[in-house]
């Protein structure tokens, strides 16, 4: 029951994680809820997720939710290099107007 | 369509290329075309050769890679003026005797950009794998873009100011080339392939792309459409 609750609240949060996420980055944001969301199922219905994972060759159905909280790890890391690139235009666009206004200095007569 | 070189601003991203670019922009400056070098934060006297060489030097305070730095080089050459720009690499790998076809093609064809091709036109000292990977890159972009061309990649190209004004490349590193294309398939923009020789040397060998390279390129323009 514990780890339940515990899992749930960490499903929870990377659902919340993919509601956020989700103006930005659609594809990353509904991935990141639907995996929560059946994360969440299977943690409370266990049996489901046995019967599913021998369905699909994993084994144990705590396996499988295993799987599925690696899988919204990879998300997470996705949509953090995502937000570096995001970062990155900007610092981009920072840099590019520093090194016209130099030049426009320069040029300037006088 | 014949414009005078002086309004014809050659764009040229640069990065430790001290050993070449003072070459490059000697063999462009007396055809009188204005060139801008855009400095990429290099750590050797890149900036002060081609200043010396009689270009227009802009430097960016960090490296951003080669399509940010084509991306300043073009706007600074728009705020000058220009009505023609050609993008020309700094290793010597680009002729400047197919800058003419190239511009000519621009009015003959009503094109807003005009793509140089080495499958029309020929290599000089290319090696195998390179050209297996450029072939790859061509198959890449086709099925990408739906556009027929016969080579990517190249970074010999004319744009018209107005082609000029609808890019905007986003992609810092070496995907810009791809971009480019993107955006012209996108935006309906005209476009005509001519042929060009491109020379490679054992010095633009080391600097070019690898197949790793390659894959970079192929995550950063599916990592593009993952966000706004």
């Amino acid at each position: 029951m514990i780890a339940q609750i515990l899992l749930s609240v960490l499903l929870l949060a990377a659902g919340l994680f993919g509601w956020q996420t989700f103006r930005r980055a659609p594809l990353i944001g509904a991935s990141a809820m639907a995996a929560a969301a059946g994360g969440l199922y299977f943690v409370w219905i266990p049996e489901h997720a046995t019967r599913l994972a021998a369905f699909a060759g994993i084994g144990r159905g705590v396996d499988l939710i295993l799987y599925i909280w690696v899988a919204i790890s990879l998300l997470l890391l996705l949509h953090l290099h995502l937000k570096l690139r995001v970062q990155m235009e900007l610092i981009t666009t920072l840099a590019r107007a520093i090194a016209l206004a130099e030049a426009r200095q320069e040029r300037r007569p006088g | 369509m014949i414009s005078p070189p002086a309004t014809i601003w050659i764009v040229i991203a640069a990065y430790n290329e001290g050993r070449a670019i003072g070459d490059v922009i000697g063999a462009l400056r007396p055809e009188g075309y204005s060139v801008v070098v855009v400095d990429d934060c290099s750590r050797d006297e890149t900036a002060a050769v081609a200043r010396q060489a009689g270009a227009s030097v802009l430097r960016h305070a960090i490296n951003l890679g080669q399509g940010a730095a084509l991306q300043t080089g073009i706007e600074f050459a728009l705020a000058q003026g220009a009505e023609i720009l050609v993008t020309f690499d700094a290793d010597g790998q680009h002729r400047v005797s197919d800058i003419p076809a190239l511009t000519a093609a621009l009015g003959d064809a009503h094109a807003d950009f005009a793509l140089g091709s080495r499958v029309l036109g020929g290599t000089v000292n290319a090696p195998p794998s390179r050209k297996l990977l450029l072939w790859l890159a061509t198959v890449f972009t086709r099925l990408t873009t739906g556009m027929r061309i016969t080579d990517t990649h190249n970074g010999l190209r004319a744009m018209t100011r107005r082609g000029a004004q609808a890019i905007k490349l986003r992609q810092n590193r070496m995907a810009h080339a791809s971009e480019i294309l993107d955006q012209i398939a996108a935006s309906g923009l005209t476009y005509v392939e001519v042929p060009v020789t491109i020379e490679y040397s054992e010095y633009s060998l080391a600097k070019g792309q690898s197949f790793g390279d390659a894959l970079t390129i192929v995550f950063d323009l599916f990592a593009r459409r993952l966000h706004r």
